[in-house]
Parts: structure tokens; C-alpha cells; sequence
């Protein structure tokens, strides 16, 4: 199951601070919703268990994460491919990072994901709405917690 | 409203015909049937497997330390464990060889990849749970169109470039074999000579045979004494036994495998599974039983599917109605292993049965095999070896001819039937049909349910722009296999055994190679016994399913018992009956010649009222025997009959739609049936409900789907849909009796029949109803969404 | 953690998992007859009956959610030695092949007919929609229940059908 998602986050931090948390293994960590736990390899690889809850599905996936931050471009991208229950992700999320102005920074998400398993099939009529909601709150949070950082 | 019960009580001599009640059925109805998961052995572990959720991709590690860690977890294996056993690959049913667990890479999802042996079911499950296995994705060839293009990925290293399998010659890496049978040249040319030729492709979509007891083992070595037994929810106990042997090199006679009762097997039954391997391996390696049964997603995703044939036909014919030729490609999907339960010469099973109950002259089949990323099977789900494909497809030809002539169905099929004067019948694809009256049995059905009337009827509604369908079908089938000359798997002859032993009293213990699930051979052995010798069914005893004691057979599956052991039976009884008949002479003091077999007694021929039963020869045989003859009172029969048996039947059904909705509603179903001489008419009755109760799911609502990455759609049963009480339509059934000419009662079989007959009348009458809309044809599963977007397109209003 | 659970008339401690199904409980207490066919609640032939009345799927609760409730499986239906009607009815119009379905289908229709004491055809059809079974068709098992519900109204004393 393939799945495609999109969307902005106005950001009240500058474009310095901006880059400074998503480098940040563990600051990304912390705003993966319902995390149990991470381990941090090195400063762009992380393994991360994430409480996940799609339909009857429910439990923890482990995800292999990967930071690839490309400044030169104004784009962060990250890799996430894991998965557990019997399921597997594979993600490839990207952000535009674009500074407003001295305190607000725009950053233009996209995220395709493909969902195998129990998770895609049995889980398959309301993992849409999940995954969205997972993704949009993935950002939700980096914005919330960059403004304050 | 009164049911009474007119079914006999199992008492006395109840011979052929007798509809006595099941002597299997106490132990059931109380809850103390013996099913495989209700046996638990001392220091049992339990064993859970690590499934994939990729369809296709790299295994780039697997780590089992975490599951390690989980209490009671006693040890994991993976391929490469398997591998130091030799066990990493296992041979299959059709020549081909199959991983046991993942090696490498995976190549369907749900693949299995790692087993995990704990004290406990939860411990294992757990376990099973925290084995981390880290993936790379590979490209996935789901339609079997795709196959075979030059830019498809190989999904079979372990062959890649190997371009000879073991049915010929391989034209790509995910070709499997190419199969025909016919002339070519000449079904071309009587093609193209035909007045009238039509041509269509249908297909009989992947469907899962879904018992309601999962498929499970216990491996169970026994160190000190170097046996393993083997508990498996097995339909062919003896040759899952000589497998064994030959893949893990133990001894024939250290191994014992127990089919317990089984709650259904319809053809699921029949393979080898990793599982099975792995609980086996795990007993052998950890030195106590392991148990292991399937959660139903793990029945519904990894073991034997079924059908997946993707068909062309073409069908000549002349202006009036009569066929001259039909030809037929199809397409047959695999999944990525060649695990097809099929005898060894007939990769495409017996498919080419294709031609059905008419009389054509000139035909010609051909069929490819591909990989894909699906589990592998093709296993004969309530089917005699892919015969299901070709009777829907014939069936649904026929239908497909008669709306392009204009004329009535039934009409065409009388007019193509092969006559009965006609047997026995040489095919067109070369079989020889024992003997069917099908003109007779069409007429049975047409007349029960008034089939005049209800083209009227039809004609009315349509008028008012109501949708009424009515479907036909005429099938024969070919079961029992078979002649040891034609067939054999794994090169073990496909004959079957019968075991009879008398005791003193006059009670007798029966055995046979086949292993019954719910077909009532406890009732049906003792029926033919009881018949054949006199003796009392309650004083029979059959038993089934325990290598050690049984003789051999290969097994119930393609409707072959009372073809084969059923023969075996009673031919067994009545070599037993030759050397009582002595023994009676003996009794009676007359010469062995002056002894007649009458009213299942021996009596002395022209001398009323002196004779002596069955009970009292048997008696004699152990306390009384004349001079030079053996002691006892038993044999062992190994049947191996001359030819198949060709059940046939007609099918009639009634639907009518629901414009709106798109809802068929099936309103009538008549099955009139001819599986030759009936021994027990209540079973054969409760075979046929049952049977056509799955034909209706696979024409409606069973289908095993994947999207476009392999993604199973179907891995429960809320998603794999079984009809219920409530949608299951009320079955009328009836029978002509034909019987066969060679089989020693004239017993034909009919375990399939209403399953491989049924699905093209349900899909006949659909399309029947829709016709006059510019409707040919809909595959199945036909669901309320399909009807409803043909509805739509066809600019039918929806109120 | 220990529960108790009165099952068919007899006290039994078990000592479960949290996690523990009811149907696991019971099997693993040696009632053997309540089977398992799916893992989604959908097949019914773990039907048990609950407090005398109410047919419940046993693998949608957990043992511990049965503490101090009445079950009845399949063994407690016979009384005896004498079948109960709906074990009689089954036997005589073949409402069973494999017989894996029957224990769950005989629960169900005992707690429909604790209801419905004289259920019309498609009343049982109804009845017993969450019970699936892949051999009869069903057609059996209607006339199966149909016979019971018959012997259950006889006056006690009188035999039914045969």
C-alpha cells in the first residue's frame, strides 16, 4: 500500500536553529508521537521503537532512521524503514526549509510511504487516515518544539 | 412444522442404498472428537513462526537475540540452521524444490523466516515477535501477465538459467512449463472451418480452501528408541510418511505419522509445509515434541492456494448448435514455488478433461506455468486436480456459444451431450469416460425445476425490467486416480488398501489408506463391508490415519477414496468371502460348490432354511476350520483400478438481481446428480449441500487478492469471506444412477462434484439475467460491486 | 493470577495470563471440545454459553473477564449419558461431517433456543449466522434445530422422534 502525504509548518524559530534540531538525532526522536525508546548510532542513524495503533493492529514497530540533511539544497531528508507485528515501512519523508524571516521558518513536507503487512491489509481501512495523522503530528511537533528550543 | 428423522439407526447388517446415521458422530456431538491441537504430550514445546512482510526482498541479516532473552524461549532456527540438516529446501509435489524458511531472500509475503521453540504457545508467540529481521525491497511481479517480460526481476535465483525444469523446457527465468495436449494443426483447422466461433477469456480467480481447523503438526522424536512419530492434520498420512523418510534419510519403519480427526481438508490438507518441517526438525534438535499449529492468517497467506487460471477459449460450432472444436490457452499462476499437488505426468493436473460432456472432435489445451511473488500451492481445493478449471470453463462456454446462436442452453447441450451408446468414450484429449447418461440426468433437472415455466417467467420480468437469470450446467467430472499405469506422486503409485480383520465373535476391525475429514468412510467402509460379508455395522470398526497400522495408500483428496479404497474394500470382502465360503461348506458338510451366497448368508443351494451367517463362520475360522486351511479370518486388498471414474451431473440455477444494489439472490439451485451406485444417500446428500455451498462462495465472495505489492488481501476471515447460515442459498438435490462399469459396486465418487459443477450454473444464471443488457461474462467473485458497476455502465437505472 | 470459573456445574481454579483467552483457558483446563478456527471472531467454534443464556464467542474474552460467571461448553450438554436434544437432532439429520463446527453450533442454538423456544426457518438461519461451517451447507443444521426445538417442547416423559 502506497501512501502519499504533503503539507507546511510555520515555524517560530529561525533557519539556524531550524537546521541545528533536525541534525539533532535525538531532538527528532522526541517528536516521534508515543516513542518507548531510541538508540542513537551515530549523528545521522537512530533506531527508534514507536507505540503504533492502526485498527486491531497494535503494539510497537522498531524503525531504522536515517538523517540526511542536504543545507546546500535548503532540504532535509529522512528515511525510515522498520516496522514490526508482521508489518514493514518503508518511508522517505522531505522537508524545503525556507527562512521567513528572522524568526519564522517555512518548511514544506512531503512524505511516501509503502505500508506491507497486517498493517497494510488488515489495518488497510483506516491506515490512511492514521499515517496522515501520524505524519502531520510528526511535524506538528518539530515546529512546537523548535519554537521553543 | 414437524422434521422427523427417516436417517437409520447404525445397527444390524445395513448394506449399499441404506441411509444409516454416522458411526463417527457420537464422539463429535459430545466434544470428544481427538482433532490435532487437543493432543498435548508430556514436556511439549510449542513453536511459532517469524513471517515476512515483504513479497519480495533481501533478507540482509536476522537477529534472534532479543527473542532469546524472552523467558521460555528455548531456541530459534533459521535457513541456516535448516541448512547443516539439509532441510534448507525441500523437494515438492511437482518436481520442483522449495525453501523451508527464507534463504537469502523472500519471494511472497508471509513467507516464513524464522521459527522460534518455547514452553509455552505465548512464549513462542512472543518470540517469534522480537526476532528482528532487516530487509532490502525488491521489485514484485504480482500478475502473472507480467512474468515473463524481459524486464521482469528473477524470482528464482537458486535456477536462474537453468532453462530445463522438470516438465521441459523453460523460456524465461519465471517460466515454469508449458503443458499441451491435442492437435494443433487440426483444432486450428476445424476452427477455421467452423460456421460459428467464439472466443473468451474468463478467469477462475486464486481462492484458499480454508478448513476450520488450521493445518498442524507434533514432531515427536523419541531419542532412546531413535522413532519419530508424527501427529499431522494430514489427508495422505502414508505418503507424507515416505517423504519424511526420503528428506531426512530416518527409516520408513522409525517413522510414524498419526492424522488424527480433521476438521476439514478439502485439498489443504494434502502438502508438506515449512511448519511441519520445522516442528519436526525442532523435536529432532531439542529432543522433545514440538507443537505447531497455523493461526488462520498464517492458513490463509502461506499454505496450498487454489485455481489461479487465467483462460482462453475458443469454441467452433456449426449454425445449427453442433461444437467442433475448441481450443484453450491458459495462463496458471504458481506463486514462487512449483508446489502443485498434481499426479507427477500432469503438471496441469487432469485439465485437460476440458471438453466436458460433449462430443468434440477436435481439441487442443495448452497451459504455461509461471512464478510469481505469491505462496506457492495449487493444491485441488475440493477438486480432482484442477478439473474445477476446466468443467467452469467448459460450462461457462457453452452458455457463451448459446448466447451467440441465439439459442436456448439447455437445448445446445442436448444437442453436443456424447450419447450414452457412445461409452466407453474416447475424448478428444485423450481419456476414456467409463460411462454417463447425461441427457437423462439434464432432463431430471430441467423437469424438477420446471425450467419451461420459468423462461416464461423469465420473459415476464424482463418485460417489467426486472433481472431473473436461470444457469445450467452439465459437468463431468474424472476422480479416483488412479490406473497405477497413468499415476503416481512422487512415483508412489496412486492404488489404495484395504485392511479387513473378522475377530471370533464375529466383530471386525477395517482399515484403509485414505484418511477421512468429515466424509463419513467410518459409515461408508462399514456400509460396504457390512453388504459384501453380512455382518453387522455395529460390530465394524473402521480406523484410518495411523501408518503403523493401516495399509498403504496415498490418501483422500480428487474424490478417489471410494474409487480406490472403496474398491480395495470390497474386494478385500470378497476374497474374504471365498475362503469363508470354505469354511461354511465345512459347517454345513457339503461340498464348496453346492454353497451359494444368498441374503448375505451361505446357504446350501435347493435346500431351504439351511445355511449359516457370517458371525458363525468366523467362529468357526479360528475354533473350527476344516483341514489344510489357513487359521483366521482376514486380508489385506491393494486395488489399483483399471480407469477413472466420470461422476457427471446438472446443475440449474435461479437468480435474480437487484438493480439497485447489484444483490443476487440465488432463488432456486437444483442439483441432480450421477456418482453411479450410492452406498450411504444421506452422506452422499450432505456431501453434495456442502459442496455446492463452496462453489456458491468461490462464484460470490471467496477470492485470495493481492495489490500491487504483493500485499495478501485476504490473510483473515474478515477480509476472506465464507458464507454463513444466512446467505447460503436452500439446496435441492436429486440423483440418477449410472453406475461405473468397472468399479466392483459401480461406485463413482462424489465428494466434488457439487463443488467443481456448481460455480459456471451461479455465473451462467448472473450473466443470464444481464445478457439482454450486452453482458458476456463476469468473473468471479461476482460481488455486489461488480454487478452493480456492470448495472451502471449498462445505463440500468438504479430505481 | 488465579481465577475461578464454574464451568458446566464444576468449580475450576486456573491459573491464567492477564492476556489469557477464555478459550485457551478452557482447553487448557482439558475441555477440549470448545475449538479454535480463526483469530478475528469470526468462525464461532469456540461458542460457549455464558450464565445459561447468552452465546459468546470465547475467544473475544478474556479468562479473567469470566471470573465467577457460569459457562457451559459442549461437555456439559449431555446429562448423564443422555444426549441432550440439539446432540440427538444433530446426529440424526446429519448436521455435521468434519465435525469441528459442531460444539460452537450446538452452543449457539442452545442459547437461541433459550430465547426462541420455537424459532422459524430463517429465525435459525439468523441465529446462527456467526457460526460458520465449511462442510453442510448449513441445510442440515437447520433441520437439526428445528428437530431439537420439537423435542425441547415435548412434554417430559414422551420420546421424540424415534
Amino acid at each position: 500500500m502506497k501512501l502519499e502525504y504533503n503539507g507546511q509548518e510555520k515555524v517560530q524559530a529561525s533557519l539556524e536553529t531550524v537546521w541545528g534540531f533536525i541534525q539533532d538525532p535525538n531532538k527528532v526522536a522526541s517528536c516521534l508521537p508515543d516513542l518507548k525508546s531510541v538508540d542513537i548510532k551515530d549523528d545521522k542513524n537512530m533506531v527508534a521503537t514507536v507505540g503504533v495503533a492502526v485498527g486491531p493492529v497494535r503494539g510497537s514497530f522498531r524503525f531504522n532512521i536515517e538523517l540526511d540533511p542536504r543545507p546546500e539544497e535548503n532540504k532535509m531528508l529522512v528515511r525510515i524503514r522498520g516496522g514490526g507485528l508482521g508489518s514493514a515501512v518503508d518511508l522517505i519523508a522531505s522537508a524545503n526549509i525556507n527562512g521567513q524571516d528572522n524568526q519564522t521558518t517555512l518548511l514544506d513536507w512531503n512524505g511516501v510511504a509503502s505500508v506491507s503487512g497486517p498493517a497494510a491489509t488488515v489495518g488497510g481501512r483506516v491506515l490512511d487516515a492514521q499515517a496522515k495523522k501520524l505524519i502531520e503530528t510528526v511535524f506538528a511537533n518539530m515546529g512546537k518544539k523548535m519554537g521553543q528550543a | 412444522m414437524s422434521v422427523e428423522s427417516t436417517n437409520l439407526e447404525p445397527k444390524g447388517i445395513q448394506g449399499l442404498g441404506k441411509a444409516i446415521k454416522r458411526k463417527e458422530d457420537p464422539r463429535f456431538i459430545v466434544g470428544k472428537g481427538g482433532y490435532l491441537d487437543d493432543i498435548n504430550l508430556p514436556g511439549m514445546l510449542h513453536m511459532a513462526l517469524v513471517h515476512s512482510p515483504y513479497a519480495h526482498a533481501r533478507i540482509l541479516s536476522i537477529d534472534t537475540s532479543e527473542a532469546l532473552k524472552i523467558p521460555g524461549v528455548k531456541a530459534v532456527i533459521t535457513s541456516r540452521e535448516l541448512a547443516g540438516a539439509s532441510l534448507a529446501w525441500v523437494p515438492t509435489l511437482a518436481g520442483d524444490k522449495q525453501m523451508v524458511l527464507a534463504d537469502g531472500k523472500v519471494l511472497y509475503q508471509y513467507q516464513e523466516v524464522a521459527a522460534v521453540f518455547a514452553e509455552t504457545r505465548q512464549a513462542a508467540a512472543d518470540g517469534a515477535a522480537a526476532v528482528q529481521v532487516d530487509y532490502l525491497p525488491l521489485e514484485v511481479v504480482v500478475d502473472p501477465f507480467k512474468a515473463t517480460d524481459p524486464s521482469a526481476p528473477v524470482l528464482r535465483e537458486d535456477i536462474q538459467g537453468k532453462m530445463t525444469g522438470a516438465h521441459g523446457p523453460r523460456r524465461h527465468d519465471n517460466h515454469i512449463w508449458t503443458w499441451d495436449v491435442g492437435s494443433k494443426d487440426e483444432t486450428d483447422k476445424a476452427l477455421a472451418q467452423s460456421e460459428v466461433r467464439i472466443k473468451q477469456h474468463m478467469v477462475y480467480p486464486r481462492s484458499h480452501p480454508a478448513p476450520l481447523e488450521p493445518c498442524g503438526c507434533i514432531g515427536d522424536m523419541n531419542k532412546a528408541t531413535g522413532r519419530l512419530t508424527v501427529y499431522m492434520t494430514s489427508q495422505a498420512p502414508h505418503a507424507i510418511r515416505t517423504v519424511l523418510s526420503l528428506v531426512t534419510g530416518i527409516p520408513e519403519n522409525n517413522i510414524r505419522v498419526i492424522s488424527p480427526d480433521i476438521g476439514g481438508g478439502f485439498g489443504n490438507k494434502v502438502p508438506v509445509y515449512p511448519g511441519y518441517v520445522c516442528a519436526i526438525v525442532g523435536s529432532i534438535v531439542l529432543g522433545a515434541p514440538v507443537k505447531w499449529v497455523e493461526t488462520r492468517t498464517e492458513n490463509l497467506t502461506t499454505t496450498g492456494f487454489a485455481r489461479d487460471y487465467h483462460m482462453d477459449i475458443e469454441i467452433g460450432a456449426t449454425r445449427d448448435g453442433r461444437v467442433t472444436a475448441m481450443k484453450v490457452y491458459t495462463l496458471a499462476d504458481h506463486g514462487a514455488f512449483d508446489a502443485a499437488a498434481d499426479p507427477s505426468k500432469y503438471p496441469a493436473g487432469l485439465f485437460s478433461i476440458c471438453t466436458g460432456s460433449y462430443d468434440f472432435q477436435k481439441a487442443y489445451a495448452e497451459v504455461e506455468a509461471v512464478y510469481t511473488n505469491k505462496a506457492p500451492g495449487g493444491v485441488a481445493y475440493r477438486c480432482s486436480f484442477r478439473v474445477t478449471e476446466a468443467s467452469y470453463l467448459i460450462e461457462r462456454s457453452m452458455d457463451a456459444l448459446a448466447l451467440e446462436l441465439k439459442m436456448d442452453p439447455a437445448e445446445l447441450r442436448l444437442k453436443n451431450f456424447i450419447q450414452p451408446q457412445q461409452f466407453p468414450y474416447p475424448s478428444a484429449l485423450g481419456w476414456t469416460y467409463d460411462s454417463g447418461d447425461y441427457e437423462k440426468t439434464l432432463k431430471v433437472a430441467l423437469d424438477r425445476i420446471g425450467y419451461s415455466e420459468l423462461r416464461k417467467e423469465q420473459a415476464e420480468k424482463r418485460a417489467r425490467g426486472e433481472l431473473m437469470g436461470i444457469g445450467i450446467s452439465t459437468f463431468t467430472e474424472i476422480v479416483g486416480a488412479g490406473p497405477s499405469k497413468d499415476f503416481d506422486i512422487l512415483g508412489l503409485k496412486m492404488f489404495d488398501g484395504a485392511e479387513i480383520r473378522i475377530h471370533p465373535s464375529g466383530s471386525a476391525i477395517v482399515r484403509a489408506g485414505t484418511r477421512h475429514q468429515g466424509q463419513g468412510h467410518e459409515t461408508t467402509w462399514a456400509q460396504i463391508v457390512s453388504e459384501e460379508l453380512g455382518l453387522d455395522v455395529d460390530k465394524i470398526i473402521v480406523e484410518e490415519g495411523d501408518t503403523d497400522t493401516a495399509p498403504y495408500g496415498l490418501g483422500t483428496y480428487a474424490s478417489r477414496s471410494t474409487p480406490t479404497a472403496g474398491g480395495a474394500m470390497v474386494l478385500g470382502a470378497r476374497r474374504i468371502r471365498e475362503k469363508a465360503r470354505k469354511i461354511a461348506a465345512h459347517l454345513l458338510e457339503v461340498g464348496e460348490g453346492d454353497i451359494e451366497w444368498a441374503d448375505k448368508k451361505f446357504a446350501v443351494r435347493g435346500v431351504p432354511g439351511k445355511s449359516v451367517t457370517m458371525n458363525e463362520v468366523a467362529f468357526a475360522a479360528y475354533t473350527n476350520l476344516p483341514p489344510d486351511l489357513e487359521p483366521g479370518l482376514e486380508t489385506t486388498y491393494y486395488y489399483d483400478p483399471p480407469n477413472l471414474t466420470f461422476p457427471h451431473g446438472a446443475y440449474i440455477c435461479v437468480v435474480e438481481i437487484d438493480q439497485g444494489t447489484g444483490e443476487v439472490r440465488v432463488q432456486r439451485f437444483v442439483a441432480i446428480d450421477d456418482c453411479g451406485t450410492i452406498i450411504n444417500p444421506m452422506i452422499v446428500e450432505g456431501q453434495v449441500h456442502g459442496g455446492l455451498t463452496e462453489g456458491f462462495a468461490i462464484a460470490f465472495m471467496q477470492e485470495i487478492a493481492f495489490d500491487n505489492q504483493g500485499n495478501h488481501l485476504a490473510s483473515n476471515f474478515t477480509d476472506y469471506l465464507l458464507p454463513t447460515s444466512l446467505e447460503t442459498p436452500r439446496w435441492e438435490t436429486g440423483h440418477t444412477v449410472t453406475p461405473s462399469p468397472h468399479h466392483p459396486i459401480g461406485a463413482k465418487g462424489v465428494g466434488e462434484s457439487p463443488t467443481v459443477g456448481s460455480p459456471a450454473a451461479f455465473v451462467n444464471a448472473v450473466v443470464d439475467a444481464l445478457a439482454h443488457l450486452g453482458v458476456r461474462h463476469i468473473d468471479m467473485p461476482i460481488t455486489r460491486e461488480k454487478v452493480w458497476k456492470v448495472l451502471r455502465q449498462a445505463g440500468v437505472d438504479s430505481f | 493470577m488465579e481465577i475461578t470459573l464454574l464451568i458446566n456445574g464444576a468449580e475450576k481454579k486456573l491459573n491464567v495470563e492477564p492476556r489469557t483467552l477464555l478459550v485457551h483457558a478452557i482447553r487448557d483446563a482439558g475441555l477440549t471440545g470448545t475449538h479454535i478456527g480463526c483469530d478475528s471472531s469470526s468462525c464461532g467454534v469456540c461458542t460457549v454459553v455464558l450464565d445459561g443464556k447468552t452465546a459468546v464467542k470465547s475467544c473475544t474474552m478474556f479468562a479473567v473477564q469470566a471470573e465467577g460467571h457460569a459457562i457451559t461448553t459442549i461437555e456439559g450438554m449431555a446429562n448423564g449419558g443422555k444426549l441432550h436434544p440439539l446432540q440427538q437432532a444433530f446426529y440424526d439429520q446429519h448436521g455435521l461431517q468434519c465435525g469441528y463446527c459442531t460444539p460452537g453450533m450446538i452452543m449457539s442454538a442452545h442459547a437461541l433456543l433459550q430465547h426462541n423456544p420455537s424459532p422459524s426457518e430463517d429465525e435459525i438461519r439468523f441465529g446462527l449466522s456467526g457460526n460458520l461451517c465449511r462442510c453442510t451447507g448449513y441445510q442440515n443444521i437447520v433441520k437439526a434445530v428445528q428437530q431439537a426445538a420439537q423435542m425441547l417442547q415435548q412434554p417430559v416423559g414422551t420420546a421424540a422422534d424415534d
